[in-house]
């Protein structure tokens, strides 16, 4: 027999045991005797309600989450609908102004005009950038054995399709990861383009992938040798909207890197920078390990 | 309004400026002759269907294709979408999708409504140019519809 009884101390406290009582049986089948044991259990019960607290708490919690979530989305929705909408007549309105005006606007009328549509276009960018970014926070990561050396010569591949450079690309064969592809590919995007931006006035860019593997990750590296960074710059790079550099030098939303580092972190991973001015930068990524080398 | 002329195309759209970018477009190609722009869902209905104040109109008299914005005050693109797929004198009509926006949540319930084409509008003006005369020869020459 067993069971928990909850009794008062002699100071009148309540404290919870566990009794067992176990009976001792004689030949013709009868109880001469009792064994009872008794284990105070105040503080398991404690313990057992104090989670009973916590669990209750988190699913209030996780349900705040949700609605919070769901009120994003569509804050998220209304965003790009509703900025975009404007931006499209503003760059409309500029280009019927270019094409049906030609002969009336002047050089410096063309310029503004011109500056006009491409202030639009550039906030285009900023908006669908900002999304996929607050986007990457509630995706779920999809882990699959991925084939770096394969995903990164895709990304330089389908990079030179998109726009045009004169950058030398060396991929090394590099360690495979369990990741999530998708975000990978968009890490490895980013990073090359900004390598290929970055080195575009060097007389001879040139860029190299590699990853060597420390303490159970694999650190992948992605170095240019081109304008490259003030050291004491290296934690703006991350931060959303952050750059060293001015759109009339390099262009850019700033949205790049954060990106990156939001999914390197989802990952449990590291993201860092090394560089020097005018000697290129160097930007590194750890993951888990997936030891062989392609 | 004639309410017994062809239409080739319907463009179902609340934004003056979009339309007015939309008719540009098509006017471009030489293709918005036979087109009717209707500023809400509700009204579209009525046109579709021939009530209201089309009541005079000939359901037969169906576009080759419509143009349809899903943000819209009153009756949404959704639900003009859901009534003219649902209905066996409306549903083959191709029906194509505008929208501003890429993260809109009925994306997939568009599809499942049988919506045949659906576009993001670019923000870049020349692309969305494109993208409309493109669309526009697309529906009106090549596709061949069911008589």
């Amino acid at each position: 027999m067993e069971g928990e009884i909850r009794n008062k101390a002699k100071n009148g406290s309540l404290y919870w045991v566990e009794t067992t009582i176990i009976p001792f049986i004689n030949d013709e089948g009868a109880v001469y005797q009792y064994m009872a044991i008794k284990t105070d259990i105040t503080l398991v019960k404690r313990i057992e309600a104090e989670r009973d607290r916590i669990e209750a708490e988190r699913d209030e919690r996780s349900a705040e989450l949700e609605a919070v979530n769901k009120e994003l989305e569509s804050f998220s929705y209304s965003v790009s609908h509703d900025l975009r909408a404007p931006l499209r007549a503003i760059d409309g309105y500029a280009l019927i102004l270019e094409e049906d005006y030609e002969n009336v606007i002047d050089a410096e009328g063309k310029r503004l005009l011109d500056t006009i549509r491409h202030n639009a276009h550039y906030m285009g960018n900023l908006i669908d950038d900002l999304l996929s970014f607050s986007q990457l926070g509630r995706k779920d990561l999809a882990k699959t054995l991925v084939n770096m050396t394969t995903l990164a010569n895709a990304t330089v591949v389908e990079i030179g399709r998109n726009k045009e450079h004169n950058a030398t690309i060396t991929i090394n064969p590099l360690h495979n990861v369990m990741a999530d592809k998708a975000l990978i590919e968009c890490v490895l995007v980013n990073l090359l383009s900004n390598a290929i931006k970055y080195s575009s006035k060097k007389e001879k860019p040139s860029i190299e992938v590699s990853s060597t593997v420390e303490n159970n990750e694999v650190i992948f590296c992605v170095k240019d040798n081109g304008a490259g960074f003030e050291m004491e710059y290296a934690d703006k790079l991350f931060g959303v909207f952050q750059r060293l550099h001015s759109v009339e030098e390099f262009e850019g939303t700033g949205v790049g890197l954060a990106t990156a580092h939001r999914i390197i972190n989802k990952h449990g991973g590291r993201i860092w920078a090394e560089g020097e001015v005018e000697k290129g930068a160097s930007f590194y990524f750890s993951l888990q390990t997936e030891n062989k080398k392609q | 309004m004639e309410h017994d002329s062809v239409v080739d195309i319907l463009l179902i759209e609340d934004s003056h400026s979009d339309a007015e970018m939309t008719l540009r477009a098509l006017t471009k190609q030489n293709i918005a002759t036979n087109l009717v722009h209707l500023k809400d869902g509700a009204l579209a209905l009525d046109f579709i269907f021939a009530t209201g104040i089309y009541a005079e109109r000939k359901i037969e008299n169906q576009p080759k294709v419509i143009l349809l914005d899903l943000k819209m005050p009153k009756v949404n693109g959704l639900q003009v979408l859901e009534k003219l797929k649902g209905d066996k004198r409306t549903c083959e009509i191709p029906v194509v999708i505008l929208t501003s926006s890429k993260e809109h949540p009925d994306v997939k319930r568009c599809y499942e409504l049988g919506v045949n084409s659906y576009i993001v509008k670019p923000v870049e003006v020349s692309n969305f140019i494109k993208a409309i005369s493109e669309l526009g020869i697309y529906w009106l020459a090549l596709n061949h519809a069911p008589q």
